[in-house]
């Protein structure tokens, strides 16, 4: 579970909105270690098992700031891959995947790009619905 | 009141809060001096090292060790090579830069036996370092360190408790206790459930050698190692000092480095973990080595204590 909550703006065909979103991780597969460390992950993950190379099911609720519809709550679940491109990831690497949202009773499936940097601690991703034509972006400050 | 005034008001609350605890603490104090110390020093090239040593391995040697910089040691006895935390990278953790070029080039290392990572702190455990060796070499961590330790193919790796011992063709190697402290990232050391941190002896063909990685002072852990061995050469951090309050917890000083070599009942001590990367608050790259070679002179202990220069090779024993 975050100790920070990311934060994320959410832009749907008209109107914009802002929240805040806690993630948990309850799977992690890492590739990117030595074989002295188990590769499932269960709720508690390093900072390398995830950098160096995985792919995670993670989990999160997001608190709007302002109600869409009647709600301030969106929830979601997410399948990411964790490519390292500099420093073993530590530096810099890519995050690919797919999210489904459900935010004020409406569902959504998404394609997740973007990267980490900052020892896997500081993430950009560009979150996008092409059903719904919905953009989220979301800065993710991942302190498990 | 409107729900989005009530969630602004709470934001701004808890980063006034968090600003507070980060900015207003004695150690919070220590690490925003720090970082700007270390930001201040980021543009600055490293200073370079004249007369590399092209080919420091030698195809057999009694004992020969060279100072890479750092913690970062090179030492051979006989047909065996020992590298301790390699880095030579220009950053350690981003932004703690290098001042002084390492003393070899990694490439230069073109057979190595094993290597020792005494703790997985960013000037000790260098991800980008451990990618340019030769991939013949055995790494030993300390336990629970793996989970910090990408694949970088070397061709065996080993997890050491205290005092549990590595032996393999003739070398024994054993995990010592020191005293440091955990984690890579900061907070993450609160939740680890070993100690993270190890020092090592080298015992190979009559020579034995200590390595304290990094360490503060404990009388008790430097005295059961000086029972246990009869160490050749200890290899002791002297830095960071300063703060000194905040470091003499982790960081042994110029006078605990000469207490734990008399300690350990070394014959021979080599000074590391300085001049080598901005760290702490130390006024100076030679803050700590000027303090050492003061005390080494008032106790007339040149013969024994060695104060290498980064890229300095010596043969203590043809």
């Amino acid at each position: 579970m975050q100790a920070v909550p990311s934060v994320s703006w959410t832009s749907f065909p008209a109107q914009t909105h802002f929240a805040f979103e806690w993630e948990a991780t309850p799977v992690l597969y890492s590739w990117g270690m030595t074989k002295l460390d188990r590769p499932l992950h269960f709720f508690f993950v390093t900072q390398p098992e995830r950098f160096t190379g995985s792919v995670e099911f993670n989990i999160s609720a997001q608190l709007y700031t302002s109600p869409i519809g009647t709600s301030h709550w969106g929830f979601s679940g997410q399948l990411l891959a964790h490519v390292p491109l500099v420093e073993y990831g530590e530096y810099a690497g890519l995050n690919l995947g797919g999210a489904h949202y459900t935010i004020a009773g409406i569902s959504s499936n998404y394609i997740v790009v973007g990267f980490s940097t900052l020892f896997g601690f500081l993430h950009y991703n560009l979150k996008y619905s092409p059903a719904d034509k919905i953009w989220m972006h979301a800065i993710e400050f991942r302190f498990f | 009141m409107t729900n989005k005034n009530i969630f602004l008001r709470l934001t701004l609350l808890l980063l006034i809060v968090l600003h507070s605890s980060l900015f207003t603490t004695g150690c919070s104090s220590f690490f925003t001096r720090f970082i700007t110390k270390s930001f201040e020093n980021l543009p600055i090239s490293p200073n370079t090292v004249a007369g590399k040593i092209a080919h420091p391995i030698f195809q057999n040697v009694g004992l020969s060790v060279l100072w890479v910089g750092h913690a970062t040691c090179l030492i051979q006895i006989g047909d065996k090579i020992f590298l301790t935390d390699p880095i030579f990278s220009e950053t350690a953790g981003m932004i703690s830069k290098r001042r002084i070029e390492p003393g070899i080039v990694a490439s230069s290392i073109d057979k190595l036996d094993y290597i020792l990572i005494s703790h997985i702190h960013f000037d000790h455990l260098n991800y980008g370092s451990l990618s340019m060796l030769p991939k013949s070499a055995a790494m030993l961590l300390p336990a629970g360190g793996a989970e910090y330790m990408p694949e970088f193919g070397f061709s065996e790796y080993r997890e050491m408790n205290p005092w549990t011992a590595f032996e393999a063709d003739g070398v024994r190697i054993t995990a010592v206790p020191v005293r440091h402290f955990n984690g890579r990232y900061g907070f993450d050391g609160a939740w680890l459930n070993y100690n993270t941190f190890t020092g090592y002896v080298i015992e190979y063909k009559d020579k034995t050698i200590f390595f304290a990685g990094d360490t503060g002072y404990d009388p008790e852990k430097f005295k059961e190692i000086g029972k246990k061995f009869a160490i050749d050469v200890a290899f002791i951090p002297i830095a960071p000092i300063e703060p000194h309050d905040f470091m003499k917890r982790v960081h042994a000083d110029p006078e605990e480095a000469l207490q734990i070599f008399h300690d350990v009942r070394a014959k021979i001590m080599i000074p590391i973990h300085h001049r080598t990367f901005v760290q702490g608050l130390d006024s100076s790259l030679t803050f700590a080595q000027d303090q050492l070679k003061r005390l080494v002179t008032e106790r007339q202990l040149e013969d024994r204590v060695l104060i290498l220069k980064i890229g300095e090779q010596r043969i203590l024993v043809p």
